[in-house]
C-alpha cells in the first residue's frame, strides 16, 4: 500500500539499456541485477493498476471474504437491529451479538425442501440451454451462407416475391374488409424480406440480435403483458387453434394417443441407441477415453431409464429405481466399454465431448417422452374443451412461459455471433474434401462442421451453465415474484428474498456460497477439460 | 451444378447442391419468417402504446384511433386523471443516463490503466495478480451483494448515485478485454517511443490509448448498455422515487398503475428504442467485441 501512495514514481528520464519486452522470458537476463530498475517497474505497474485494484479490493475481495464469514454467522436483521438492541437495553439485558454458528446454515439448507425445489427450478430453466444453443447454431449456419453470392436474378425474384406477398396481403385485407393489421404485418414481412434480399445477412443478424440486446426489465414487462391470460395477445391468438385441437383430439380414441406415446418412447430408445453407438465409435477410434465413455453411457442411460422405470413399474419407490438403474447402467456401460479399442486414448480424454453428446441425447429423450405423455393425457384434459394455459399464473406453465421468453432472446445471442465467427474459420478444403467423397449435407454437418465447432460449443455450454446457475433473478422479480407457489424461484431470487427482504443475511450468504461452489465446480471442469478440448 | 459459373459464390460452409436460386429464395423466406416472428412482440408493443385506455384489453391489435398523447402522458406524473397519470419518466431517463455515463467513464479509465499495467509493463508478480483478476470474473456477483450493501450503509451511500456508480466502476472483464486488445498492438511502437525518451505515462496516453480505440469503444458500449439496463443493484440501493433509474421506474410504473398498459407500453417503447438505435449504429463494434471477449484462456 505504501508503494501505491508514492506520488509520482521516478522521474521519467529515458531508461538506460535495452527496454524489456512484454514477455519476461524475452528480456535479457542482464536486466535482473538492477534492483532499482525492477522496483521502478513495480512502482509504474502499481501506479497504473491502483485505481482498478483499490476498487477491486473494496468491492470484490473484501466483500467476498466478509460474505464467507457471514455464511457461518447467524446475522439476522430481525434479531440484530437497533430497535431490538434498544429494547433489550431498556429491559436491562445486554444486546444479542451476532454469533458464529458453524455449519448450521449449510445443514439447514440441505435438509430444506424449499432449497431443493429452488435448485430444481434453476436446473429446469437450463433445459432451455441446449434448445437455445441449437437454435443459435441453426441461425448461424443459415446466416453464414452468402446469400448475396447468387446472380442479380435471384434478387429480382426475391424482391418481386416480397412485393407479391405484400400486395396479396393488402388486397386480401381490403377484400375481406378486416382490420389493417393484416396489411401492417404483411407489409412488415415484405419489408424484412426485401431488406434481407438487398442487405444480405446483416439485416437478419440485426433483427435476430435485437431481442437479446434490448433484454431487460422493459422487454420483461412487455412479455408479462403479452402473457396475460385474459387480455394478452398470446392467448387471443392461441384460443381458437387450441380449442380446435381440443375438439379434434377429444374425438380420437385413446388407443391412438397410446400409440403416439409408444412411438415417442421408441424414438427415445432410438436416440439413446444412436448416441450410444456414436460414443462407442468415438471410444474405439481413440477420440475419448474409457472413463469418458463410461460416464457418457452412464448419463445417457440412467436418467431416462430411471424415469421410465419409476413411472411404469408398479411398486417402485424413487430410491430403489435410482439404485437399480444406476447399477444396471454402470454395469452395462462398463461391459460395453470392455470392447477392443483400436486407438489408445487416456482414460479421461474427451470428457467434454462425451458429456455433451450424452446430455444432448438425454434432453432429446426427455423431450420426446414428455411430448408423448402430453399426447397421452390430452384426451382426458380436453374432455370439456381445451383452453390456452394461464402462463405466468399457472404453477406448471410459469416456467415454460419464462423459457419461451428466454428463447426469444437466445436465438440471436452472443452464442450465434460466436458460431458465426467460428463458421467462417472452418477451412473450406474440408468441405471440398467431403464433396469429393460424395458426402451428403447431413454427413458434412456431423463430420465436418460439428467437430470444427466443438470448442465454441463447449465454451458456450460452460458459460451457459455458469450463467444459468446464477440466473432467473430479473424474470422472477419483474414478472412473477418467484411464484406461483415458488415455481419460478431460482437460487438467485432465493438469495435476494432471504437477504434483502427477510433479512437473514447469514443464511442468504450461505446460499450464495453454495451457488458459488457449484459455479466453481463447473469452472474447474472447464479448466481441466476445456483447454485440451479447445486446442485440438 | 454448372462448372462454368462466371461468378462463383464464396463456398465457406455453404452447400448449394440444388438450384442455387431456389435455395436462396427458401433461405430468405425462412430467415425473414423467423425475423418477422422475433419482431412481433415489438409490433404489439408499439401498437398498444398508441391505443386509448378503452381498447387496451381488446384482441384487435390495431388501435381505432391513434392516441399519440400517450407518449406525452408518460411524463405527466401530476395528472389528476389516474388512468392518464405517468411517472417521473424524464427524471428516470436522466438518472439512468447519468449513472451509466459515469460508470462507463470510470470503468473504461480504470480498466484501460490496469490493462496497460498487465500488457505493457513488466513488474514482478504481474501474472499472478492477473490470474487473480481472471479468477474473479467467474465469481457470481450475488455473493458480494450483501457485504457490499453493508459497506454502502457504513459509507452512508445507500440511495445515492455514488453508491450506485462506485461498485460498478471497476471491472475485471473490462481489464481483460482491453488487455487482449493491447496485446495485439506491436510492442515495437512503444519501445521506439521509450528510446525517444517518452515516459510510461506518455506511452500510455499517446500511443496505446489511441491504438486501442476500437477496444475502448466496445467496452464503453457494453458498459453503458449493461448499466442502462442494470437491475439488481439499483433495486436494492434506491429508496426514493426521485433516484430511480429507468428499469426500477418501469417496474414501479407496472406495480403502481397496473391498468394503464397503454402508457406502460409507451414507456417501454421509449426505453427500448434508444437501445435499438445504439445497436444498429454501433453493431460493428459490438459484434467484434463479443467475439473477442469470448476468447478466454
Amino acid at each position: 500500500m505504501t508503494l501505491m501512495q508514492t506520488p509520482k514514481g521516478p522521474t521519467p528520464i529515458p531508461t538506460p539499456g535495452p527496454t524489456p519486452g512484454i514477455h519476461p522470458e524475452l528480456s535479457p537476463p542482464t536486466d535482473q541485477p538492477f534492483f532499482t530498475r525492477q522496483k521502478r517497474q513495480l512502482v509504474w505497474g502499481l501506479l497504473f493498476l491502483s485505481p482498478n485494484l483499490i476498487g477491486f479490493l473494496v468491492f470484490t475481495l473484501i466483500p467476498l471474504v466478509l460474505s464467507l464469514i457471514l455464511a457461518f454467522s447467524n446475522w439476522d436483521l430481525r434479531l440484530h437491529n437497533d430497535r431490538k438492541s434498544a429494547q433489550l437495553a431498556a429491559a436491562g439485558e445486554s444486546p444479542e451479538w451476532v454469533r458464529f454458528v458453524g455449519l448450521d446454515h449449510f445443514i439447514r439448507l440441505f435438509t430444506d425442501d424449499n432449497f431443493w425445489y429452488y435448485l430444481g427450478n434453476t436446473l429446469f430453466f437450463m433445459i432451455g440451454l441446449p434448445i437455445g444453443i441449437a437454435l443459435s447454431l441453426i441461425s448461424a449456419i443459415l446466416l453464414s451462407k452468402d446469400l448475396r453470392g447468387g446472380s442479380l436474378k435471384s434478387w429480382v425474384i426475391i424482391f418481386f416475391g416480397a412485393v407479391t406477398i405484400a400486395s396479396f396481403g393488402i388486397l386480401s385485407a381490403i377484400g375481406l374488409g378486416s382490420a389493417g393489421i393484416t396489411i401492417l404485418l404483411t407489409g412488415i414481412f415484405g419489408l424484412i424480406l426485401v431488406g434481407g434480399s438487398v442487405g444480405g445477412q446483416t439485416i437478419y443478424r440485426t433483427l435476430f440480435y435485437i431481442p437479446n440486446f434490448t433484454a431487460g426489465v422493459a422487454t420483461m414487462l412487455l412479455w408479462k403483458k403479452m402473457y396475460n391470460p385474459v387480455n394478452g395477445p398470446i392467448n387471443d391468438i392461441l384460443s381458437e387453434p387450441v380449442d380446435l385441437i381440443g375438439r379434434t383430439i377429444g374425438q380420437l380414441p385413446q388407443q391412438v394417443m397410446n400409440g403416439i406415446l409408444l412411438l415417442m418412447l421408441g424414438l427415445g430408445g432410438i436416440v439413446i441407441h444412436l448416441c450410444a453407438t456414436r460414443l462407442l465409435r468415438l471410444f474405439r477410434d481413440g477420440e475419448i477415453g474409457g472413463v469418458s465413455a463410461i460416464l457418457g453411457l452412464f448419463f445417457l442411460i440412467v436418467a431416462p431409464v430411471t424415469v421410465v422405470v419409476f413411472r411404469w413399474l408398479p411398486g417402485m419407490t424413487y430410491d430403489i429405481s435410482v439404485l437399480m438403474v444406476t447399477v444396471l447402467g454402470l454395469g452395462l456401460a462398463i461391459a460395453r466399454v470392455g470392447i477392443h479399442q483400436d486407438f489408445f486414448a487416456t482414460a479421461s480424454e474427451g470428457v467434454g465431448s462425451s458429456m455433451m453428446l450424452s446430455v444432448g441425447g438425454m434432453s432429446a429423450v426427455f423431450g420426446l417422452v414428455g411430448l408423448g405423455l402430453a399426447f397421452h393425457h390430452l384426451p382426458v384434459a380436453s374432455a370439456d374443451g381445451l383452453t390456452p394455459p394461464n402462463w405466468l399464473q399457472d404453477v406448471y406453465w410459469a416456467k415454460p412461459a419464462l423459457m419461451i421468453m428466454g428463447l426469444w432472446g437466445a436465438i440471436g445471442s452472443q452464442t450465434m455471433l460466436l458460431y458465426l465467427a467460428a463458421l467462417t474459420n472452418v477451412p473450406g478444403e474440408l468441405y471440398e474434401a467431403a464433396d469429393i467423397d460424395g458426402a451428403s449435407p447431413g454427413q458434412k454437418f456431423w463430420n465436418v462442421t460439428w467437430p470444427q465447432l466443438a470448442p465454441t460449443t463447449f465454451f458456450v455450454v460452460v458459460m451457459g451453465v455458469i450463467g444459468g446457475l446464477q440466473g432467473g433473478f430479473e424474470m422472477a422479480r419483474v414478472m412473477t415474484y418467484g411464484g406461483p407457489a415458488g415455481s419460478t424461484t431460482t437460487l438467485a431470487y432465493f438469495i435476494y428474498t432471504e437477504g434483502f427482504e427477510t433479512g437473514r443475511l447469514g443464511f442468504s450468504s450461505a446460499v450464495s456460497w453454495t451457488m458459488f461452489l457449484m459455479v466453481l465446480i463447473v469452472t474447474l471442469f472447464n479448466w481441466k477439460f476445456g483447454n485440451r478440448y479447445v486446442n485440438d | 451444378m454448372s462448372t462454368t459459373d462466371p461468378n462463383p459464390p464464396i463456398q465457406r460452409g455453404s452447400n448449394l447442391r440444388i438450384n442455387p436460386l431456389l435455395t436462396a429464395t427458401w433461405m430468405h423466406l425462412l430467415l425473414s419468417g423467423v425475423a418477422f416472428i422475433m419482431c412481433l412482440p415489438f409490433v404489439w408493443m408499439v401498437l398498444t402504446s398508441l391505443k386509448p385506455l378503452s381498447e387496451v384489453g381488446l384482441d384487435t391489435w390495431m388501435p381505432t384511433t391513434y392516441q399519440w398523447s400517450n407518449y406525452r402522458d408518460v411524463f405527466d406524473y401530476e395528472n389528476p386523471d389516474i388512468n392518464r397519470r405517468g411517472i417521473q419518466f424524464a427524471r428516470f431517463y436522466w438518472n439512468s443516463i447519468f449513472v451509466a455515463s459515469w460508470v462507463t467513464f470510470l470503468q473504461v479509465t480504470t480498466s484501460a490503466m490496469a490493462a496497460f499495467a498487465f500488457s505493457r509493463l513488466n513488474w514482478p508478480g504481474r501474472d499472478r495478480v492477473f490470474l487473480m483478476y481472471l479468477g474473479t470474473m467467474m465469481l457470481p456477483g450475488l455473493v458480494m451483494m450483501i457485504p457490499n450493501y453493508q459497506i454502502m450503509i457504513e459509507l452512508g451511500l445507500v440511495d445515492t448515485f455514488p453508491g450506485l456508480i462506485l461498485p460498478a466502476a471497476f471491472s475485471a472483464f473490462g481489464t481483460f478485454l482491453l488487455r487482449q486488445f493491447m496485446l495485439s498492438i506491436p510492442a515495437s511502437l512503444d519501445e521506439a517511443a521509450e528510446i525517444d525518451g517518452a515516459s510510461k505515462w506518455r506511452v500510455f496516453w499517446d500511443i496505446i490509448l489511441p491504438m486501442s480505440r476500437p477496444g475502448l469503444i466496445t467496452l464503453a458500449i457494453f458498459t453503458f448498455m449493461g448499466n442502462y439496463n442494470s437491475f439488481f443493484w439499483p433495486l436494492v440501493m434506491l429508496k426514493s422515487e426521485s433516484h430511480y433509474t429507468l428499469p426500477i421506474g418501469l417496474m414501479y410504473f407496472d406495480s403502481s398503475r397496473g391498468q394503464s398498459t397503454h402508457l406502460l407500453m409507451a414507456a417501454v417503447t421509449m426505453s427500448v428504442v434508444p437501445m435499438v438505435v445504439i445497436f444498429i449504429v454501433l453493431q460493428k463494434y459490438l459484434v467484434k467485441g463479443i467475439q473477442l471477449g469470448a476468447v478466454k484462456g
